[in-house]
Protein backbone atom coordinates (compact mmCIF):
# COMPACT_ATOMS: atom_id res chain seq x y z
CA UNK A 1 0.00 0.00 0.00
CA UNK A 2 1.03 3.24 -0.53
CA UNK A 3 1.96 5.66 2.31
CA UNK A 4 2.37 9.59 2.35
CA UNK A 5 6.03 8.75 3.26
CA UNK A 6 6.87 6.50 0.02
CA UNK A 7 4.34 8.65 -2.04
CA UNK A 8 6.27 12.44 -0.87
CA UNK A 9 9.62 10.83 -0.97
CA UNK A 10 8.99 9.42 -4.72
CA UNK A 11 8.50 13.32 -5.34
CA UNK A 12 11.90 13.85 -3.52
CA UNK A 13 13.46 11.68 -6.11
CA UNK A 14 11.64 13.50 -8.80
CA UNK A 15 12.66 16.89 -7.34
CA UNK A 16 16.53 15.33 -7.45
CA UNK A 17 16.25 14.29 -10.78
CA UNK A 18 15.16 17.94 -12.52
CA UNK A 19 18.28 19.01 -10.28
CA UNK A 20 21.01 16.76 -11.28
CA UNK A 21 19.67 17.90 -14.74
CA UNK A 22 19.88 20.95 -14.79
CA UNK A 23 23.98 20.41 -13.13
CA UNK A 24 24.63 18.36 -16.27
CA UNK A 25 23.45 21.19 -18.28
CA UNK A 26 25.80 23.44 -16.24
CA UNK A 27 28.94 21.14 -16.59
CA UNK A 28 28.44 21.69 -20.27
CA UNK A 29 28.13 25.43 -19.81
CA UNK A 30 24.88 25.08 -21.50
CA UNK A 31 23.51 28.18 -20.08
CA UNK A 32 20.19 27.97 -22.40
CA UNK A 33 19.61 24.73 -21.48
CA UNK A 34 20.35 24.81 -17.79
CA UNK A 35 17.89 27.68 -17.59
CA UNK A 36 15.43 25.80 -19.74
CA UNK A 37 15.61 22.18 -17.09
CA UNK A 38 15.87 24.45 -13.44
CA UNK A 39 12.45 25.84 -14.84
CA UNK A 40 11.22 22.61 -14.61
CA UNK A 41 13.26 21.42 -11.45
CA UNK A 42 11.42 25.14 -9.70
CA UNK A 43 7.85 24.11 -10.59
CA UNK A 44 8.13 20.95 -9.61
CA UNK A 45 9.57 21.64 -6.43
CA UNK A 46 7.22 24.42 -5.85
CA UNK A 47 4.25 22.12 -6.39
CA UNK A 48 5.66 20.03 -3.84
CA UNK A 49 5.83 22.33 -1.10
CA UNK A 50 2.40 23.89 -2.37
CA UNK A 51 0.92 20.76 -2.13
CA UNK A 52 2.17 20.20 1.50
CA UNK A 53 1.32 23.72 3.10
CA UNK A 54 -2.25 23.98 1.57
CA UNK A 55 -2.50 20.25 2.02
CA UNK A 56 -0.52 17.87 3.86
CA UNK A 57 -0.03 20.24 6.98
CA UNK A 58 -3.01 21.57 7.38
CA UNK A 59 -4.59 17.91 7.53
CA UNK A 60 -1.71 17.25 9.61
CA UNK A 61 -2.59 20.33 12.01
CA UNK A 62 -5.94 19.62 12.29
CA UNK A 63 -5.85 16.01 13.07
CA UNK A 64 -2.74 16.62 15.83
CA UNK A 65 -3.48 19.67 17.03
CA UNK A 66 -0.03 20.62 16.16
CA UNK A 67 0.95 23.81 14.84
CA UNK A 68 3.90 25.20 16.02
CA UNK A 69 6.06 22.06 16.01
CA UNK A 70 7.62 20.23 13.02
CA UNK A 71 5.24 21.56 10.14
CA UNK A 72 6.13 25.15 11.09
CA UNK A 73 9.98 23.88 11.18
CA UNK A 74 9.37 22.92 7.47
CA UNK A 75 7.31 25.66 6.25
CA UNK A 76 10.30 28.05 7.26
CA UNK A 77 12.45 25.96 5.47
CA UNK A 78 10.15 25.96 2.53
CA UNK A 79 11.11 29.70 2.81
CA UNK A 80 14.50 29.74 2.91
CA UNK A 81 14.51 27.43 -0.19
CA UNK A 82 12.07 29.77 -2.24
CA UNK A 83 14.63 32.20 -1.90
CA UNK A 84 17.62 29.78 -2.90
CA UNK A 85 15.85 29.20 -5.84
CA UNK A 86 15.48 32.93 -6.61
CA UNK A 87 19.16 33.20 -6.19
CA UNK A 88 19.80 30.60 -8.43
CA UNK A 89 17.26 32.04 -11.25
CA UNK A 90 19.14 35.20 -11.06
CA UNK A 91 22.71 33.42 -11.76
CA UNK A 92 21.42 32.01 -14.56
CA UNK A 93 19.98 35.02 -15.83
CA UNK A 94 22.96 36.91 -15.85
CA UNK A 95 25.14 33.39 -16.71
CA UNK A 96 27.20 34.03 -13.76
CA UNK A 97 28.48 30.21 -13.15
CA UNK A 98 30.26 30.74 -10.08
CA UNK A 99 27.04 32.25 -8.30
CA UNK A 100 25.08 29.53 -9.98
CA UNK A 101 27.65 27.04 -8.30
CA UNK A 102 27.54 28.61 -4.76
CA UNK A 103 23.78 28.95 -4.42
CA UNK A 104 23.47 25.00 -6.21
CA UNK A 105 25.77 24.03 -3.44
CA UNK A 106 23.58 25.29 -0.79
CA UNK A 107 20.55 24.42 -2.36
CA UNK A 108 21.73 20.63 -2.50
CA UNK A 109 22.43 20.62 1.23
CA UNK A 110 19.74 22.72 2.11
CA UNK A 111 17.20 20.16 0.04
CA UNK A 112 18.68 17.25 1.21
CA UNK A 113 18.84 17.66 4.98
CA UNK A 114 15.19 18.86 5.00
CA UNK A 115 14.13 15.38 2.80
CA UNK A 116 15.85 13.53 5.35
CA UNK A 117 13.52 15.24 8.36
CA UNK A 118 10.28 14.95 6.20
CA UNK A 119 11.47 11.22 5.24
CA UNK A 120 12.71 10.04 8.46
CA UNK A 121 10.69 12.38 10.88
CA UNK A 122 7.36 14.04 9.63
CA UNK A 123 6.18 11.97 7.00
CA UNK A 124 6.20 8.89 9.44
CA UNK A 125 4.00 10.97 12.08
CA UNK A 126 1.61 12.20 9.07
CA UNK A 127 1.21 8.29 8.33
CA UNK A 128 0.49 7.69 11.87
CA UNK A 129 -1.76 10.26 12.25
CA UNK A 130 -3.83 10.21 8.97
CA UNK A 131 -3.91 6.52 8.64
CA UNK A 132 -7.34 6.66 8.36
CA UNK A 133 -7.34 9.50 5.95
CA UNK A 134 -4.37 8.42 4.04
CA UNK A 135 -5.61 7.12 0.53
CA UNK A 136 -8.10 9.95 0.35
CA UNK A 137 -5.35 12.36 0.99
CA UNK A 138 -2.91 10.53 -1.43
CA UNK A 139 -5.59 10.60 -3.99
CA UNK A 140 -5.72 14.48 -3.80
CA UNK A 141 -2.10 15.17 -3.63
CA UNK A 142 -1.62 13.10 -6.45
CA UNK A 143 -4.25 15.34 -8.52
CA UNK A 144 -2.51 18.62 -7.13
CA UNK A 145 0.69 17.74 -8.49
CA UNK A 146 1.92 18.56 -11.62
CA UNK A 147 2.15 15.31 -14.00
CA UNK A 148 5.74 14.17 -13.59
CA UNK B 1 7.34 14.78 20.60
CA UNK B 2 10.52 14.74 18.87
CA UNK B 3 13.43 17.85 18.74
CA UNK B 4 12.80 18.92 15.45
CA UNK B 5 14.69 21.86 15.65
CA UNK B 6 17.47 22.18 18.05
CA UNK B 7 20.46 22.65 16.08
CA UNK B 8 23.35 23.99 18.69
CA UNK B 9 24.78 26.92 18.78
CA UNK B 10 27.42 27.29 16.11
CA UNK B 11 30.16 28.28 18.56
CA UNK B 12 29.45 24.82 20.39
CA UNK B 13 31.03 22.95 17.48
CA UNK B 14 32.79 25.65 16.00
CA UNK B 15 35.73 25.32 18.57
CA UNK B 16 36.60 21.91 18.05
CA UNK B 17 36.68 22.48 13.99
CA UNK B 18 39.10 24.75 14.44
CA UNK B 19 41.20 23.91 16.98
CA UNK B 20 42.49 20.52 14.83
CA UNK B 21 44.06 21.35 12.21
CA UNK B 22 46.34 23.24 14.58
CA UNK B 23 47.10 19.91 16.16
CA UNK B 24 47.98 18.30 12.77
CA UNK B 25 50.37 21.70 12.62
CA UNK B 26 51.67 20.82 15.43
CA UNK B 27 52.43 16.56 14.60
CA UNK B 28 53.91 18.58 11.21
CA UNK B 29 56.44 20.35 12.90
CA UNK B 30 57.30 17.43 15.27
CA UNK B 31 57.86 15.32 12.16
CA UNK B 32 59.87 18.65 10.84
CA UNK B 33 62.14 18.82 14.09
CA UNK B 34 62.61 15.28 14.66
CA UNK B 35 63.76 14.36 11.08
CA UNK B 36 64.14 10.63 9.94
CA UNK B 37 64.11 9.39 13.57
CA UNK B 38 60.68 9.41 13.82
CA UNK B 39 60.67 7.24 10.76
CA UNK B 40 62.54 4.54 12.80
CA UNK B 41 59.60 2.22 14.32
CA UNK B 42 55.88 2.74 15.39
CA UNK B 43 57.55 2.97 19.03
CA UNK B 44 59.74 5.92 18.92
CA UNK B 45 58.39 8.27 21.79
CA UNK B 46 58.15 11.16 19.02
CA UNK B 47 56.13 8.71 16.82
CA UNK B 48 53.66 8.19 19.38
CA UNK B 49 53.25 11.74 20.34
CA UNK B 50 52.68 12.27 16.48
CA UNK B 51 50.62 9.68 16.28
CA UNK B 52 48.25 10.65 18.82
CA UNK B 53 48.32 14.60 18.02
CA UNK B 54 46.96 13.52 14.72
CA UNK B 55 44.04 10.63 16.31
CA UNK B 56 43.10 12.95 19.63
CA UNK B 57 44.09 16.03 18.47
CA UNK B 58 42.58 16.05 14.80
CA UNK B 59 40.50 13.34 14.93
CA UNK B 60 38.98 12.98 18.13
CA UNK B 61 38.41 16.98 18.42
CA UNK B 62 36.51 16.86 14.82
CA UNK B 63 34.22 13.44 15.59
CA UNK B 64 33.50 15.11 18.84
CA UNK B 65 32.41 18.05 17.68
CA UNK B 66 30.53 16.90 15.05
CA UNK B 67 28.51 14.15 17.05
CA UNK B 68 27.46 17.44 19.07
CA UNK B 69 26.01 19.26 15.98
CA UNK B 70 24.67 16.25 14.39
CA UNK B 71 23.15 14.08 17.96
CA UNK B 72 19.86 16.41 17.88
CA UNK B 73 19.69 16.78 14.28
CA UNK B 74 19.78 13.21 12.93
CA UNK B 75 19.19 11.43 16.24
CA UNK B 76 16.86 13.85 17.92
CA UNK B 77 19.12 13.64 20.66
CA UNK B 78 19.66 16.55 22.88
CA UNK B 79 22.69 17.08 25.16
CA UNK B 80 21.40 18.78 27.76
CA UNK B 81 23.64 21.78 27.62
CA UNK B 82 25.50 21.18 24.18
CA UNK B 83 27.61 24.57 24.79
CA UNK B 84 29.12 23.35 28.40
CA UNK B 85 29.55 19.95 27.34
CA UNK B 86 31.85 21.59 24.35
CA UNK B 87 33.50 23.61 26.38
CA UNK B 88 34.58 21.04 28.90
CA UNK B 89 35.24 18.54 26.11
CA UNK B 90 37.42 20.99 23.94
CA UNK B 91 39.07 22.03 27.12
CA UNK B 92 39.99 18.83 28.26
CA UNK B 93 41.00 17.20 24.60
CA UNK B 94 43.36 19.89 24.28
CA UNK B 95 45.30 20.11 27.55
CA UNK B 96 44.92 16.02 27.71
CA UNK B 97 46.07 15.72 24.19
CA UNK B 98 49.40 17.54 24.55
CA UNK B 99 50.17 16.30 27.87
CA UNK B 100 49.94 13.27 26.46
CA UNK B 101 51.90 13.72 23.24
CA UNK B 102 54.43 15.44 25.56
CA UNK B 103 54.40 12.55 28.11
CA UNK B 104 54.95 10.52 25.16
CA UNK B 105 57.52 12.43 23.66
CA UNK B 106 60.07 13.36 27.15
CA UNK B 107 59.28 10.17 28.30
CA UNK B 108 57.96 11.74 31.45
CA UNK B 109 55.41 9.19 33.29
CA UNK B 110 53.70 11.76 35.43
CA UNK B 111 52.09 13.86 32.04
CA UNK B 112 50.71 10.98 31.08
CA UNK B 113 49.13 10.34 34.09
CA UNK B 114 48.00 13.74 33.82
CA UNK B 115 46.39 13.20 30.77
CA UNK B 116 45.23 9.85 31.35
CA UNK B 117 43.00 11.71 33.68
CA UNK B 118 42.02 14.77 32.10
CA UNK B 119 41.33 12.70 28.78
CA UNK B 120 39.53 10.25 30.60
CA UNK B 121 37.45 12.55 32.70
CA UNK B 122 36.65 14.70 29.57
CA UNK B 123 35.31 12.05 27.72
CA UNK B 124 33.48 10.36 30.50
CA UNK B 125 31.68 14.04 30.48
CA UNK B 126 30.48 13.11 27.29
CA UNK B 127 30.23 9.61 27.24
CA UNK B 128 27.33 10.50 30.38
CA UNK B 129 25.47 13.21 28.69
CA UNK B 130 25.53 11.63 25.10
CA UNK B 131 24.13 8.38 26.41
CA UNK B 132 21.73 10.53 28.76
CA UNK B 133 20.77 12.14 25.08
CA UNK B 134 20.44 8.46 23.51
CA UNK B 135 18.74 6.88 26.24
CA UNK B 136 14.90 7.35 25.40
CA UNK B 137 15.50 7.43 21.41
CA UNK B 138 14.22 4.69 19.35
CA UNK B 139 17.62 3.34 16.88
CA UNK B 140 15.07 3.73 13.60
CA UNK B 141 17.99 4.53 11.85
CA UNK B 142 20.96 2.64 10.85
CA UNK B 143 22.62 6.10 11.75
CA UNK B 144 20.75 6.33 14.91
CA UNK B 145 22.28 2.68 16.08
CA UNK B 146 25.37 3.67 14.31
CA UNK B 147 25.83 6.22 17.25
CA UNK B 148 25.24 4.14 19.82
CA UNK B 149 27.72 1.47 18.88
CA UNK B 150 29.94 4.15 17.82
CA UNK B 151 29.52 5.44 21.49
CA UNK B 152 30.63 2.26 22.81
CA UNK B 153 33.09 2.07 20.80
CA UNK B 154 34.84 5.39 22.28
CA UNK B 155 34.35 3.32 25.69
CA UNK B 156 36.33 0.49 24.74
CA UNK B 157 39.20 3.07 23.21
CA UNK B 158 38.71 5.68 26.52
CA UNK B 159 39.20 2.36 28.91
CA UNK B 160 42.23 0.60 26.82
CA UNK B 161 44.08 4.13 26.39
CA UNK B 162 43.66 5.13 29.91
CA UNK B 163 44.74 1.59 31.10
CA UNK B 164 47.86 1.66 28.88
CA UNK B 165 48.74 5.17 29.93
CA UNK B 166 48.44 4.25 33.89
CA UNK B 167 50.54 1.15 32.62
CA UNK B 168 53.41 2.29 31.25
CA UNK B 169 53.30 4.92 33.99
CA UNK B 170 53.77 2.69 36.48
CA UNK B 171 55.76 0.32 34.25
CA UNK B 172 52.94 -2.42 34.95
CA UNK B 173 53.58 -5.77 33.60
CA UNK B 174 51.01 -5.62 30.75
CA UNK B 175 51.26 -6.68 27.21
CA UNK B 176 51.64 -3.64 25.59
CA UNK B 177 52.38 -4.81 21.80
CA UNK B 178 49.16 -6.77 21.83
CA UNK B 179 47.47 -3.90 23.75
CA UNK B 180 48.57 -1.57 21.50
CA UNK B 181 46.94 -2.87 18.45
CA UNK B 182 43.97 -3.82 20.22
CA UNK B 183 44.06 0.34 21.22
CA UNK B 184 43.90 0.95 17.73
CA UNK B 185 41.53 -1.79 16.77
CA UNK B 186 38.88 0.27 19.16
CA UNK B 187 40.38 3.87 18.02
CA UNK B 188 39.82 3.15 14.36
CA UNK B 189 37.55 0.53 13.70
CA UNK B 190 34.41 0.59 16.86
CA UNK B 191 35.07 3.79 16.88
CA UNK B 192 35.87 5.85 14.51
CA UNK B 193 34.72 3.27 11.60
CA UNK B 194 31.30 2.98 13.06
CA UNK B 195 31.31 6.49 13.55
CA UNK B 196 32.24 7.09 10.29
CA UNK B 197 29.82 4.51 8.78
CA UNK B 198 26.85 5.79 10.76
CA UNK B 199 27.64 9.80 8.95
CA UNK B 200 28.35 8.30 6.18
CA UNK B 201 25.10 6.73 5.59
CA UNK B 202 23.53 10.32 5.68
CA UNK B 203 25.89 12.64 3.92
CA UNK B 204 27.37 10.49 0.75
CA UNK B 205 23.77 10.60 -0.24
CA UNK B 206 23.38 14.20 0.63
CA UNK B 207 26.56 16.01 -0.39
CA UNK B 208 26.87 13.85 -3.93
CA UNK B 209 23.39 12.71 -4.73
CA UNK B 210 24.11 8.99 -4.90
CA UNK B 211 21.59 6.41 -4.57
CA UNK B 212 21.66 5.53 -0.65
CA UNK B 213 23.16 2.90 1.17
CA UNK B 214 21.52 -0.72 0.95
CA UNK B 215 19.56 -0.95 4.55
CA UNK B 216 21.14 -4.35 4.91
CA UNK B 217 24.63 -2.61 5.08
CA UNK B 218 23.49 0.23 7.23
CA UNK B 219 22.18 -2.49 10.06
CA UNK B 220 24.66 -4.48 9.74
CA UNK B 221 28.05 -3.07 9.18
CA UNK B 222 28.13 -1.29 12.75
CA UNK B 223 27.40 -4.41 14.93
CA UNK B 224 29.75 -6.34 13.11
CA UNK B 225 32.92 -4.56 13.27
CA UNK B 226 31.48 -3.84 17.34
CA UNK B 227 30.97 -7.47 17.66
CA UNK B 228 34.54 -8.13 16.35
CA UNK B 229 36.15 -5.69 18.53
CA UNK B 230 34.82 -7.40 20.75
CA UNK B 231 36.14 -11.07 19.63
CA UNK B 232 39.85 -9.53 19.26
CA UNK B 233 39.32 -8.32 22.81
CA UNK B 234 38.47 -11.83 24.33
CA UNK B 235 41.47 -13.29 22.06
CA UNK B 236 44.27 -10.89 23.44
CA UNK B 237 42.43 -12.10 27.15
CA UNK B 238 42.99 -15.30 27.01
CA UNK B 239 45.49 -15.37 24.46
CA UNK B 240 43.72 -17.16 21.64
CA UNK B 241 46.16 -16.10 18.57
CA UNK B 242 44.34 -17.56 16.12
CA UNK B 243 40.79 -16.17 17.47
CA UNK B 244 42.50 -12.60 17.28
CA UNK B 245 43.46 -13.32 13.51
CA UNK B 246 40.28 -13.96 12.93
CA UNK B 247 38.81 -11.03 14.16
CA UNK B 248 41.60 -8.97 12.29
CA UNK B 249 40.57 -10.46 8.91
CA UNK B 250 37.14 -9.69 9.68
CA UNK B 251 37.41 -6.60 10.59
CA UNK B 252 39.68 -6.00 7.44
CA UNK B 253 36.62 -7.36 5.15
CA UNK B 254 34.36 -5.86 6.99
CA UNK B 255 35.79 -2.15 6.21
CA UNK B 256 36.55 -3.40 2.30
CA UNK B 257 33.04 -3.57 1.92
CA UNK B 258 32.39 -0.55 3.04
CA UNK B 259 34.95 0.77 0.72
CA UNK B 260 33.80 -0.65 -1.96
CA UNK B 261 30.63 -0.16 -1.51
CA UNK B 262 31.45 3.69 -0.60
CA UNK B 263 33.19 3.75 -4.14
CA UNK B 264 30.42 2.47 -5.92
CA UNK B 265 27.68 4.83 -4.57
CA UNK B 266 30.04 7.66 -5.70
CA UNK B 267 30.51 6.71 -8.90
CA UNK B 268 26.14 6.59 -9.47
CA UNK B 269 26.74 9.91 -7.92
CA UNK B 270 23.96 12.68 -9.71
CA UNK B 271 26.36 15.77 -9.42
CA UNK B 272 28.02 16.54 -12.35
CA UNK B 273 31.36 18.13 -10.87
CA UNK B 274 33.34 16.42 -9.07
CA UNK B 275 33.92 19.16 -6.35
CA UNK B 276 36.41 18.94 -3.24
CA UNK B 277 34.39 16.66 -1.13
CA UNK B 278 34.24 13.68 -3.31
CA UNK B 279 38.23 14.19 -3.98
CA UNK B 280 38.63 13.91 -0.65
CA UNK B 281 36.72 11.34 -0.08
CA UNK B 282 37.88 8.97 -2.65
CA UNK B 283 41.78 9.59 -1.73
CA UNK B 284 40.08 8.96 1.93
CA UNK B 285 38.83 5.30 0.65
CA UNK B 286 41.80 4.58 -1.94
CA UNK B 287 43.74 5.19 1.11
CA UNK B 288 41.79 2.80 3.55
CA UNK B 289 41.64 0.44 0.94
CA UNK B 290 45.00 -0.37 0.81
CA UNK B 291 45.43 0.18 4.56
CA UNK B 292 42.80 -2.72 5.03
CA UNK B 293 44.50 -4.79 3.04
CA UNK B 294 47.59 -4.74 4.75
CA UNK B 295 45.67 -5.62 7.50
CA UNK B 296 44.42 -9.01 5.75
CA UNK B 297 47.71 -9.79 5.08
CA UNK B 298 48.80 -9.72 8.78
CA UNK B 299 45.75 -11.27 9.91
CA UNK B 300 46.87 -14.25 7.60
CA UNK B 301 50.79 -13.85 7.24
CA UNK B 302 51.72 -12.34 10.70
CA UNK B 303 55.25 -12.07 9.85
CA UNK B 304 54.65 -9.38 7.45
CA UNK B 305 54.31 -7.23 9.81
CA UNK B 306 57.75 -7.37 10.51
CA UNK B 307 58.59 -5.95 7.34
CA UNK B 308 60.66 -2.65 7.34
CA UNK B 309 57.91 0.23 7.25
CA UNK B 310 55.24 -1.56 7.18
CA UNK B 311 53.16 -0.41 10.50
CA UNK B 312 53.86 2.48 9.94
CA UNK B 313 52.49 2.62 5.90
CA UNK B 314 49.62 1.76 7.56
CA UNK B 315 49.38 3.91 10.44
CA UNK B 316 49.63 7.12 7.10
CA UNK B 317 47.29 4.99 5.13
CA UNK B 318 44.70 4.46 7.61
CA UNK B 319 45.07 7.21 9.69
CA UNK B 320 46.50 10.69 7.41
CA UNK B 321 45.26 9.14 4.17
CA UNK B 322 41.56 7.48 5.27
CA UNK B 323 40.52 9.57 8.00
CA UNK B 324 41.62 13.39 7.80
CA UNK B 325 40.73 12.91 4.14
CA UNK B 326 37.18 12.18 5.33
CA UNK B 327 37.05 14.60 7.54
CA UNK B 328 38.41 17.30 5.95
CA UNK B 329 36.07 16.18 2.62
CA UNK B 330 33.63 16.58 5.26
CA UNK B 331 34.68 20.06 7.11
CA UNK B 332 34.31 21.47 3.83
CA UNK B 333 30.47 21.58 3.48
CA UNK B 334 29.86 21.73 7.10
CA UNK B 335 31.30 24.28 8.45
CA UNK B 336 30.18 26.74 5.32
CA UNK B 337 26.59 25.10 4.93
CA UNK B 338 26.46 25.97 9.00
CA UNK B 339 27.43 29.25 8.85
CA UNK B 340 25.36 30.28 5.90
CA UNK B 341 22.30 28.43 7.91
CA UNK B 342 22.97 30.97 10.91
CA UNK B 343 23.46 33.37 8.92
CA UNK B 344 19.82 32.69 6.99
CA UNK B 345 18.33 32.62 10.72
CA UNK B 346 19.62 35.87 11.61
CA UNK B 347 18.16 37.60 8.31
CA UNK B 348 15.05 36.06 9.39
CA UNK B 349 13.90 35.71 5.92
CA UNK B 350 14.21 39.83 5.61
CA UNK B 351 17.96 39.68 4.46
CA UNK B 352 19.04 37.04 2.23
CA UNK B 353 22.56 35.12 3.60
CA UNK B 354 25.76 34.95 1.22
CA UNK B 355 25.74 31.57 -0.63
CA UNK B 356 28.42 29.01 1.08
CA UNK B 357 30.79 29.98 -2.02
CA UNK B 358 31.47 33.00 -0.67
CA UNK B 359 31.98 32.13 2.72
CA UNK B 360 34.35 29.61 1.69
CA UNK B 361 35.74 30.21 -1.83
CA UNK B 362 36.04 26.69 -3.89
CA UNK B 363 39.10 27.74 -5.21
CA UNK B 364 40.97 28.23 -1.94
CA UNK B 365 39.51 24.36 -0.93
CA UNK B 366 40.69 23.21 -4.19
CA UNK B 367 44.49 24.32 -3.51
CA UNK B 368 44.31 23.24 -0.31
CA UNK B 369 43.73 19.63 -1.33
CA UNK B 370 46.31 19.30 -3.63
CA UNK B 371 48.93 20.50 -1.14
CA UNK B 372 47.69 17.37 1.25
CA UNK B 373 47.68 15.06 -1.68
CA UNK B 374 51.39 16.05 -1.97
CA UNK B 375 52.03 15.36 1.79
CA UNK B 376 50.52 12.24 1.69
CA UNK B 377 52.98 11.13 -1.36
CA UNK B 378 55.60 12.63 1.14
CA UNK B 379 54.54 10.78 4.13
CA UNK B 380 54.60 7.60 2.60
CA UNK B 381 57.61 8.14 0.43
CA UNK B 382 59.40 9.32 3.67
CA UNK B 383 58.57 5.78 4.97
CA UNK B 384 60.97 4.52 2.47
CA UNK B 385 63.66 6.96 2.73
CA UNK B 386 63.64 9.09 6.12
CA UNK B 387 67.07 10.89 4.93
CA UNK B 388 66.06 12.37 2.52
CA UNK B 389 61.94 13.39 2.62
CA UNK B 390 61.32 12.98 6.50
CA UNK B 391 61.78 16.77 6.99
CA UNK B 392 59.72 17.72 4.03
CA UNK B 393 57.13 15.59 4.84
CA UNK B 394 56.74 17.19 8.50
CA UNK B 395 56.99 20.42 6.59
CA UNK B 396 54.34 19.89 3.95
CA UNK B 397 52.17 17.98 6.73
CA UNK B 398 52.54 21.29 8.56
CA UNK B 399 51.97 23.73 5.79
CA UNK B 400 48.86 21.92 4.39
CA UNK B 401 47.24 21.75 8.03
CA UNK B 402 47.80 25.72 8.10
CA UNK B 403 46.61 26.14 4.82
CA UNK B 404 43.37 24.09 6.15
CA UNK B 405 42.99 26.44 9.47
CA UNK B 406 43.49 29.10 7.10
CA UNK B 407 40.50 28.05 4.99
CA UNK B 408 38.39 27.82 7.92
CA UNK B 409 39.30 30.52 9.59
CA UNK B 410 38.50 32.63 6.90
CA UNK B 411 35.30 31.20 6.79
CA UNK B 412 34.20 31.97 10.25
CA UNK B 413 35.74 35.59 9.86
CA UNK B 414 33.49 36.08 6.83
CA UNK B 415 31.03 34.59 9.02
CA UNK B 416 30.97 37.49 11.36
CA UNK B 417 31.53 39.81 8.72
CA UNK B 418 28.49 38.70 7.12
CA UNK B 419 26.54 38.57 10.51
CA UNK B 420 27.59 42.29 11.13
CA UNK B 421 26.23 43.34 7.75
CA UNK B 422 23.12 41.44 7.76
CA UNK B 423 22.44 43.33 11.45
CA UNK B 424 23.04 46.73 10.08
CA UNK B 425 20.78 45.72 7.17
CA UNK B 426 17.93 44.71 9.15
CA UNK B 427 18.26 47.68 12.11
CA UNK B 428 17.85 50.18 8.92
CA UNK B 429 14.74 48.42 7.57
CA UNK B 430 11.43 50.38 8.52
Amino acid sequence: MTTIRTFMTDDHRHCDDLFAETEQAMAKNDFALAAASFSGFCTALLAHFDVEEKTLFPAFETKTGMSGGPTQVMRMEHLQMRGLLEDAKEALRTTNSEDYLGVAETLVIMMQQHNMKEENILYPMCDQHLAAESAVLIEQIEKELPAA
Amino acid sequence: MIAFENAPPFAAPLRFFLTAPLFAVLAGLLVLFEGPDLFASRWMPATLAATHLITIGFMLQVMLGALIQIMPVVAGANLGHPLRVARILHAGLTLGCLLLSAGFYFSRPSLLIGAAWILGGALAVFLVAGARALIGVASTSPTIRGIKLALFGLFGLALLGVGMAFGIAGGWPLPFAGLTDLHAAWGLGAWGGILLAAVAYVVVPMFQLTPGYPAWSGWWFPPSVLGLALLWSLAVGIDAVILGRLAQAGLALAGMAFGIQTFRLQRQRRRARADVTYRYWQIGLGATLLALLQLLIVAIWPGAAELPGWSLAFGVLLVAGGYVSFIVGMLYKIIPFLAWMHLQNQGMAKVAAPNMNKLLPDLDMQRQLKAWGLTLLLLLAAIGWPDWLARPAGLALAASSGWLWLNLYGATRRYRHFGRDIDEKLAALP
